[in-house]
């Protein structure tokens, strides 16, 4: 889902850290570097504005603990 | 700002080159199987190769899912897609593909509608601003792409989409796994396991490598300080003397993983009973089919589909290479009659095919003089 050259163009098995703009539903706005994309957050539903998520195909995988 | 600047700090690696040169012993070569296609890209892209003694020989593993798609597959999605009234969706790494009648592309320019799409809920919009069309999904991948399917098949269900249908070529990560263990004469002493599979099902799912065939995994992040220290944990563990499942990539991955996902994957879909893989045959229970309750939107009850099993181009070695019994360049039409620009074996399609990092980033340092006679 991501057009990094150093990522796949597509899809395959690889996923991208990106961090949530905002959440309306269960769809949160996600920033890509300079882009902006939604995916679906059925399967991590308490995603809030400022997690890092885990995006995969259009859905977010699993939220990314930080160190603090 | 990609979050990751310090998983690429040079003194960082260098100082994991280092220590992954202090805990080889001079003259005995361990073998490190990545399993994930997504490890190999990156290993050749930042060059970390480079990085490790003589001692350290990466093997390249069966986890690029568009490299096990067998050939037969391909040709029933061009059956699904050249029917009258059907769009055929997937990924863009499958349009290239080579089947027995040509590659899905090929049979866009015939006049098939086939298009690119990322992700399984594009295709599902897709099918609601079409209401006249079928759309169906060509569905691949392991269980890092099986819950963006999951979901979209429970939303189907939920709207009652009555005009979208997935063709399932979901596998799991375990067979293919046993099955490189259980290879005559395996060369594998330790295993970097799959970041993003894992984020899914957790750490606990590599348990049986260790426990029933002695071999140490660390599950790894993607950065080039990720596998450089999951290559040191792996070796740390064989200086103590240790054999167990690690986890480096623990800002993601859990022991457990994402009970959600692997929820939804159990909800739509299920084991079927065998799948053909490319290069290591028919596998029990290795893949995934579309549940009954959900029937309504599977392409294998709705398309009669011609379901034939296709041999691999004689010249193509991408069993050999998918199992890490030879190394890309050691296959004779690797950069000859088998580019990226014209792929004969589907190691050479995707980015994340062994033969395709191979020829991008390491061909010139690979030249196939080196190859073994009669390779």
């Amino acid at each position: 889902m991501s057009l990094e050259p150093d990522r796949c163009l597509t899809c395959s098995d690889e996923a991208v850290e990106a961090r949530v703009r905002s959440v309306e539903g269960l769809e949160a706005v996600i920033a890509i570097d300079a882009r902006v994309e939604r995916v679906a957050i059925d399967l991590v539903p308490d995603a809030r504005p400022g997690d890092l998520l885990l995006c995969h195909a259009g859905i977010a995988l699993e939220r990314l603990e930080e160190a603090p | 700002m990609r979050y990751v600047d310090e998983y690429r700090d040079p003194a960082l690696a260098r100082s994991l080159s280092a220590e992954i040169r202090s805990l080889v012993t001079p003259g005995e070569v361990v073998r490190v199987m990545e399993v994930c296609g997504g490890h190999t890209h990156a290993i050749y892209r930042h060059g970390l190769e480079e990085l490790l003694p003589d001692e350290l020989e990466l093997v390249h593993g069966p986890g690029c899912p568009v490299c096990v798609i067998p050939m037969g597959r391909v040709d029933d999605a061009i059956a699904i897609a050249e029917t009258e009234g059907v769009t055929l969706a997937t990924f863009g790494d499958m349009l290239r593909v080579p089947g027995g009648r040509g590659s899905l592309l090929e049979a866009k320019a015939r006049g098939a509608d086939v298009r690119m799409v990322y992700s399984p809920l594009d295709a599902l919009a897709l099918a609601a601003q079409e209401p006249d069309r079928h759309v169906c999904f060509f569905a691949i991948g392991f269980e890092t792409t099986a819950p963006a399917t999951a979901v979209t098949l429970l939303r189907a269900g939920q709207d009652e989409t009555p005009n979208f249908s997935v063709f399932c070529n979901h596998v799991l990560i375990e067979p293919p796994l046993r099955a490189i263990l259980e290879t005559p004469g395996l060369r594998v002493d330790a295993f970097v396991g799959p970041g993003h599979v894992s984020s899914v099902i957790g750490t606990d799912a590599y348990r049986f490598i260790p426990e029933e065939y002695g071999r140490p995994v660390v599950v790894s992040a993607f950065e080039p300080v990720d596998l450089l220290q999951s290559i040191a944990m792996l070796l740390r563990q064989r200086v103590e003397g240790r054999c167990e499942v690690e986890n480096q990539y623990t800002r993601v991955v859990r022991r457990d993983g994402n009970e959600r996902a692997v929820a939804a994957i159990a909800e739509t879909m299920e084991p079927r009973e065998d799948f053909e893989w490319r290069g290591l045959g028919v596998l029990p229970a290795s893949a995934l089919q579309v549940r009954e309750p959900f029937a309504a939107f599977d392409a294998e009850r709705l398309f009669a589909l011609p379901g034939a099993r296709i041999e691999d181009p004689k010249a193509c070695r991408c069993g050999e290479v998918l199992t890490g019994q030879i190394k890309p360049w050691e296959c004779g039409v690797f950069g000859t009659a088998c580019t990226p620009e014209r792929p004969l074996g589907t190691c050479m399609v995707s980015s994340e095919g062994a033969c395709a990092a191979y020829f991008s980033y390491g061909r010139l340092r690979r030249p196939r003089e080196e190859a073994p006679v009669g390779a």
